[in-house]
């Protein structure tokens, strides 16, 4: 059966993200009608829902679908062709599938998609009288070129979203007087080879608009390819493969770009292939398979390789990728008698051989990335049963797009197995039998018995598993005969080393005698240990460079205009790379006065904020310019701003000694742009640690009372302060203030002191007491005056569990029993006439403040990284790909420079660019782009404040390109009509997708994709998509612990992945989570609390998740707060975070292992929107609702130090401090790095 | 493509201590200076490495001379500091024990054997215009054409700071063979007592398109000479290593491979 059910039938027990009773009913007067939770006294109907859910199994298995006739025979199809996966417009996941058959019909399979990729029934398509079809094949946008027996070509014309069969077909001649043997559709390119066996161009097709235009379907002219071939294959990105007429070897077309689609050459692909000894065909195949192989065989790093090749080509819904990933061990059922001589084949016991026109499924195979030297042989099964075994998701994408196929090799003709073998083992594979199963529609097994084995109920489906012994590599001569790339995405611009046998020579070299001699001679150049030399100063000792250019920077003010400069970056460094320095200043153009200038240690980042045809870097330097925005520099170009950040970071890097990959415990933020930068801890706690306990020496040197700093880590039992400094001879009375932050209530600010230490000389007294509601309670004045005026003094105040113990010139003075927990203290203030010459703060955990804080790019292009304490970290990109970081740092943003060797990746991404058309209707003319004068621009964004055409978009970088024509967006959210268009009353209001009478201006949205090409330290994981993932180690005994992943796949369903240990960061498995609800945000935190937030805005918890069953039982719902829809959620140590889509923050309250679900929201306030200073103490107060406050973007949940993190709309980053378990909301905000739209993302470890 | 990385670090990684010590006859001071001992690169050139030898011996000598151009001689050789320090050293000491011992001068200076060396600038303008020299005939410009100032100065700056990625960032690309598998012409300069260097185009394939040999590159320059010996880097590379790979892999910064020859 290609489905099966996954579990039992059950009630949906929620209403629009409502909880309903648990018998599941709703409600409702009458049957057509609006159906509520609430049983009413006017519910006359009631219903309820029974779901079960199914799954697709035949993934990465042959299905048999059924003949067009009982007989197989009588009209077998002679040629499939699959595409349609970026028709314009459409939906991704439907997919075309066209096939011909040996009567010269034209048949389409209708209702195939990634979710059900048999489809469900033939429907002939009617061609020209006297034109019988003798090849096919379709392009990804829909296109359709048809091959005819007479030699020339039909075109399909009119394949749109709506309709894509097309309308009519369009008869092309071939080129001269010859005759079309095989065509092949791409994107925007059509190629063909002729009888005699010569290759040719068509130009002028444009495949994204010829559903609409003729012209632009059939092309306007062939052009010759030198080179002769035999077959030809288009991909979808117009990359070109074929094999070649003489020799049968696999040829690719080097240098085809969009600029130019003809490429420059044929170069041959060095393509061995594994061959399978196996020749019966009644192999066992094992379901464990794939267990047998999880552990990074050369198959594995094989298949990775595979899989990002098929990157591209695999579509954005994943929704059957996750559905099936436990029985896909079955491999296809392959011709197990695969044989290079068609006079080996077979024929079956009974006589009756049935041949069958294979699709085309194998893909070539790429020789081993890590080029081991050693040349693979493989062929379909193995890659397909490798996929399997490793990389479910990849497998099931394979088998989708499988008649696309990758680069190829057909077998033209197979043979089944024999009938005898069959009945003992009801699990060989056997297209009588197989044609019984679901896939099928033309022929039933209740109604059509003879075709259909009774035994064979279950076995629809059937896959052998190569033993891995069984295969062995060959590197004969395969003489191939079938190409076919359409699901093969390779970027020309970083082409697999399909062609270069050079490193192969080397490996060979590296043992060559004279190497060995030489290698070994200039190892013995110098004496050994001993002969004094090493004591030698060292010529270049200190290295120093200075790098000029020029730019334009805005120093301070973020509406101030750019100002040209020169730049000047000198960096003097040592060899140990522990003395660097370095200087960046800011000239005048001429040079004759200096801007700006400052230490590159005050840099705490550097990142860049390129808008379109500006490219730009903001530099933090939030120390020295308290408050304002980073300094941002403006280049002339690309090349000129990339060479200044990979300059500016890698100096940096020295500077701070940052080096190698991040350590376990590091924060990773990504900004607007998908840059990563990571911030690792591990730094500063060196530096910071002394003893027992992290110390932190405040700034004070040139400030002045009244003093007041941050207590980054609060003020815990443990904590102990040290202030040195000199009471001045006029000093009348000092104070120390153990602060909270200040909470503002009606115009004045309250600030409560936790312990206030007063000397007073006048009355030689030292008072102690507590500010508390504005309330001073009762002074402490025992004890003798031990301060003198006009001499120095050393208090130290230890923290404990009950008392402060203040000592004085370090003799114990007093204690000081605590009147309120000192958990809530923030701050620490000093006031009165004395200098300070040392604070210093030490606390038992790292003190980590914000502003020091140095974030380090790591390159890659992301949307999203999550990593927990174990030290492993996924990605997700802008196109939702998943990514599993390798260790590695740098790639192409560092330009070489300090880069890691090895877990460097090539990289794509993929980002929509929108464009909004506006029109207004007018009693005349109806519709129309002529606007009101006060209206908006007719083309602009989203918000209509801006203007934005189409012609004028540009890229961000020459790192993007466009990858689609500009289009209509048939998606924009709340719906549209046929032709694209969202109605309203006005601008700006709700646009909803029906026409109503009052509706006075519609608009609509255009859409072009845009792919970027970059390199970073991620590895591509699979094909499934996902929206969001949590990461959670599960248990914290082990070394290599496993690690538990949550995700959320792109159609909303959960997924766990199996197998994820640190030493295995990308897992072996999906499983999937089924859930009632689609699903927007996942989050997993200690104790294994999951929980969920839907896209309806409600959340849910997990429940039933134990050690050994990590996947849990059912997901209960938690309502969001009153009126409120979540959007994001994060699970803490104490307490659940959740943002709503109005950017507020809420914490779920009363979290106990008793009631994990918890009791009610609590609402954490917006922040002062002025709060860009940083260190400034927020409102705690739970009263304000000012409007000038700002909300949050982002908000994530760390478990090492129990923190809270958050990202403001405006792009801060905030960390929340006060957080104890009896507080786990915490009490105010403190700011590091920022600016408006930068920061989109924070990850701290789980 | 030279990607034996092995081979490449321990090339650029290669050191000479060298005891510089101020020529007596220049000593004004009472006292006569210490010797200088340092370790200096073989890839480098002197002027690049002896800022710290010159302000050590400049106090010792005469106040009127402390403006003239700082040259070097061993044993009476003067040394030329436009060829790399590693050739001169093989050329002139190789034989001789470590460290070696070179005398620093101010004055007299050989104005028939050496060039000036007004500055630093004028060893990158030396050094940029052998790399250039070198493309054109590995590459016929084409490499060292389409690169960007920054390239260059990246190059140079690798030389200059002693750094080996930042150097080979940009090497990289002009040891690659682009198109076809070996360059053109293998440059490279050939040193034999006193004369200047000598340079033939020498393929590194045959015309039957085999790998040519060390064995063959003497063969062509030195045609009926046996008994040759053959030293670059400190060491006498095997007769039978291929010249595209030595090219690669042996050649100095400037991209030419500089082989000293001597009779034995």
């Amino acid at each position: 059966m290609a489905w099966q059910w996954e579990v039992d039938w059950h009630l949906e027990t929620t209403l629009d993200g409502l909880a309903l009773d648990h018998d599941g009913w709703t409600y409702a007067v009458d049957f057509p009608a609006t159906f509520h939770q609430k049983k009413q006294w006017k519910s006359c109907v009631r219903r309820r829902k029974w779901i079960r859910y199914r799954r697709y199994s035949a993934m990465n298995s042959w299905c048999a679908i059924a003949p067009l006739h009982k007989d197989p025979t009588q009209e077998p199809f002679i040629g499939v062709a699959v595409g349609g996966q970026s028709i314009p417009g459409g939906n991704p996941s439907n997919l075309l599938v066209w096939a011909i058959t040996a009567h010269g019909r034209v048949m389409f399979r209708t209702g195939v998609s990634t979710t059900a990729p048999e489809g469900l029934r033939w429907t002939a398509i009617p061609v020209p009288s006297g034109c019988e079809v003798n090849q096919i094949s379709v392009g990804p946008t829909g296109l359709v070129w048809a091959v005819l027996w007479n030699g020339r070509a039909l075109v399909r014309a009119g394949v749109t979203r709506e309709s894509p069969t097309g309308e009519f077909w369009l008869e092309v001649g071939a080129p001269e007087d010859l005759k079309l043997a095989h065509v092949s559709v791409g994107t925007n390119a059509v190629w063909a080879v002729t009888r005699d066996q010569r290759v040719w161009f068509r130009k002028g097709v444009r495949g994204e608009s010829a559903g609409n235009s003729e012209e632009l379907a059939r092309g306007s002219g062939w052009v010759e390819m030198v080179g002769n071939m035999a077959v030809v294959s288009v991909a979808a990105n117009d990359q070109v493969f074929a094999i070649g007429s003489e020799d049968r070897c696999l040829y690719f077309r080097t240098g085809v770009l969009p600029s130019e689609l003809t490429g420059k050459q044929w170069r041959a692909i060095h393509a061995p292939t594994q061959l399978s000894r196996t020749s019966s065909n009644a192999s066992l195949w094992s379901a464990n398979y794939r267990h047998s192989l999880c552990g990074g065989t050369p198959r594995e790093k094989r298949v990775r390789s595979w899989s990002s090749l098929a990157r591209n080509s695999c579509s954005g819904d994943a929704q059957s990728l996750i559905r099936d990933w436990e029985e896909t061990s079955r491999s296809a059922p392959t011709p197990t008698s695969l044989r290079l001589q068609p006079s080996l084949w077979q024929k079956s016991s009974d006589g009756a051989s049935l041949t069958l026109q294979r699709p085309s499924h194998s893909e070539d195979s790429v020789s081993e990335s890590s080029g081991a030297g050693q040349l693979e042989k493989r062929n379909e099964e193995d890659t397909q049963s490798s996929q399997s075994s490793n990389e479910m998701i990849s497998t099931s994408a394979v088998i989708q797009e499988h008649s696309e196929g990758a680069v190829a090799e057909i077998q033209p003709v197979f043979l089944v197995g024999k009938g005898g073998e069959v009945k003992k083992n009801p699990t060989v594979w056997s297209p009588i039998r197989s044609v019984g199963s679901m896939v099928g529609m033309e022929a039933h097994p209740e109604s059509d018995g003879s075709v259909f084995d009774p035994v064979s109920g279950d076995s629809g489906v059937f896959g052998e598993e190569e033993d891995a012994e069984a295969m062995y590599w060959a590197d004969g001569d395969v003489a191939w005969c079938m190409v076919e790339a359409g699901a093969c995405a390779v970027d020309p611009l970083c082409l697999p080393s399909w062609f270069v046998e050079a490193h192969v020579a080397s490996e060979v070299e590296l043992s060559k005698p004279w190497r060995v001699k030489i290698l070994q001679e200039l190892k013995r150049r110098l004496p050994e240990e001993g002969s004094g030399f090493e004591k030698y100063e060292k010529a270049v000792e200190m290295s120093s460079w200075v790098k000029t250019g020029k730019a334009r920077c805005q120093l301070k003010d973020s509406n101030q205009q750019y100002e040209d400069c020169t730049l000047e970056l000198e960096w003097v460094g040592s060899e140990k790379g522990s003395l660097d320095s370095g200087t960046l200043s800011i000239l005048s153009p001429d040079k004759n006065h200096t801007k700006m200038q400052f230490s590159l240690s005050e840099i705490t980042c550097v990142v860049c904020c390129s808008e379109p045809s500006k490219p730009r870097i903001a530099i933090h330097t939030p120390k020295l310019t308290k408050g304002s925005s980073p300094l941002k520099l403006q280049f002339s170009g690309d090349t000129d701003m990339e060479d200044w950040m990979a300059n500016l970071t890698s100096v940096c890097c020295q500077m701070f000694g940052v080096h190698g990959p991040p350590s376990p415990g590091s924060i990773w933020i990504t900004t607007g742009l998908g840059d990563v930068f990571v911030f690792d801890p591990a730094i500063l706690e060196a530096s910071q640690l002394s003893g027992e306990m992290y110390a932190q020496e405040l700034d004070v040197a040139g400030k002045e009372t009244p003093y007041e700093a941050h207590l980054h880590n609060g003020f815990p039992p443990g904590t102990i302060l040290t202030i040195q400094g000199c009471v001045h001879d006029s000093c009348d009375r000092f104070s120390i203030n153990l602060q909270c932050p200040s909470i503002s209530q009606r115009h004045k600010n309250e600030t409560d002191i936790i312990l206030h230490f007063n000397p007073r000389f006048p009355e030689s007294v030292t008072v102690r007491n507590s500010l508390l509601s504005g309330e001073w309670g009762a002074e402490e004045r025992e004890g003798e005056m031990v301060f003198k005026q006009g001499s120095e003094f050393s208090i130290n105040i230890y923290c404990e569990e009950d008392v402060f113990k203040i000592f004085v010139d370090g003799n114990l003075y007093t204690y000081y029993t605590h009147r309120q927990k000192p958990h809530r203290i923030t701050h620490v203030g000093i006031n009165g006439d004395v200098s300070l010459n040392k604070v210093i703060y030490q606390s038992k955990m790292v003190i980590v403040p914000p502003s020091d804080m140095f974030w380090r790019q790591m390159g890659g292009h992301l949307r999203r990284v999550e990593a927990c304490s174990a030290g492993v970290t996924w990605g997700i990109g802008y196109d939702n790909t998943a990514w599993v970081y390798t260790g590695g740092w740098g790639g192409s943003f560092l330009k070489g420079l300090e880069t890691s060797s090895s877990g460097i990746n090539p990289m794509t991404d993929t980002r929509s660019y929108y464009v909004y058309e506006n029109q207004r209707w007018n009693p005349l003319t109806g519709y129309t782009s002529h606007g009101l004068p006060t209206d908006r621009y007719m083309w602009s964004d989203v918000t209509g404040k801006h203007k934005r055409t189409r012609e004028k978009t540009k890229l961000l970088s020459m790192h993007w390109q466009w990858v689609s024509d500009w289009s209509i967006d048939y998606h924009t959210p709340g719906g549209v009509d046929k032709e694209g268009w969202q109605y309203a009353i006005d601008f700006p209001a709700t646009y909803h997708g029906q026409k109503h009478f009052t509706d006075y201006v519609r608009r609509r949205r255009w859409v072009r994709k845009a792919q970027l090409s970059t390199s970073g330290p991620w590895q591509e994981l699979g094909s499934t998509k996902l929206v969001d993932v949590s990461l959670q180690m599960s248990s914290k005994v082990e070394i290599d612990s496993l690690v538990d992943v949550w995700a959320v796949a792109a159609n909303g369903d959960a997924l766990y992945r199996r197998g994820v240990s640190a030493l295995c960061p990308a897992g072996t498995s999906w499983e999937h989570v089924p859930s009632d609800q689609t699903l927007a945000s996942i989050s997993c935190g200690p104790d294994r609390h999951v929980w969920a937030v839907g896209r309806s805005g409600s959340a849910f918890w997990r429940f039933g998740i134990t050690p050994s069953n990590p996947i849990g039982e059912v997901w209960e719902t938690v309502e969001p707060p009153t009126g409120k829809t979540l959007k994001q959620i994060s699970v803490g140590c104490f307490a659940i975070w959740g943002l709503d889509s109005a950017g507020q923050l809420w914490v779920r309250r009363e979290v106990t292992p008793v009631f994990p679900e918890g009791t009610h929201w609590q609402a954490i306030p917006t922040i002062a929107s002025d709060m860009g200073n940083y260190d400034k103490i927020s409102s705690s107060s739970s009263s304000s609702s000012q409007n000038n406050t700002i909300g949050f973007r982002h908000v994530s949940a760390g478990q090492v130090q129990a923190e809270i993190w958050a990202i403001t709309a405006t792009g801060v980053l905030c960390r929340r401090h006060g957080i104890t378990p009896d507080n786990p909301a915490g009490t105010g905000w403190s700011h590091g790095i920022g600016v408006s739209d930068m920061l989109s993302q924070i990850h701290l470890p789980q | 493509m030279a990607n034996d990385r092995e081979v490449l670090r321990e090339i650029w990684e290669g050191r000479l201590p060298v005891c510089f010590q101020l020529n007596s006859e220049e000593v004004y001071s009472l006292q006569a200076p210490d010797a200088y001992y340092l370790m200096v690169p073989r890839l480098s050139y002197f002027p690049l490495v002896t800022d710290k030898v010159r302000k050590q011996f400049v106090r010792y000598i005469h106040p009127d001379k402390q403006e003239a151009e700082m040259w070097l001689d061993f044993n009476g050789q003067a040394l030329k500091w436009h060829y790399p320090i590693g050739v001169l050293f093989d050329m002139y000491a190789a034989d001789s024990q470590l460290p070696w011992n070179i005398t620093v001068h101010f004055d007299k200076f050989p104005e028939e054997e050496l060039l000036h060396c007004p500055c630093r600038e004028a060893v990158e303008s030396h050094f940029m215009s052998c790399v250039k020299e070198a493309d054109v005939l590995k590459h016929r410009s084409q490499v060292v054409s389409s690169m960007q100032k920054k390239d260059h100065n990246q190059l140079w700056l690798g030389l200059q700071n002693d750094k080996f990625d930042q150097f080979w960032a940009v090497n990289r690309k002009l040891m690659e063979a682009s198109g076809e598998e070996v360059f053109k012409y293998i440059p490279f300069r050939c040193y034999r007592g006193d004369g200047p260097f000598i340079q033939h185009l020498v393929r590194p394939v045959t015309e039957e398109g085999q790998r040519k040999t060390l064995q063959h590159l003497i063969q062509e320059v030195f045609p009926n000479e046996t008994n040759l010996q053959i030293m670059t880097h400190g060491i006498e590379p095997p007769w039978e290593t291929p010249l595209q790979w030595m090219s690669e892999h042996l050649s100095y910064p400037d991209n030419f491979l500089h082989l000293c020859i001597q009779t034995s």
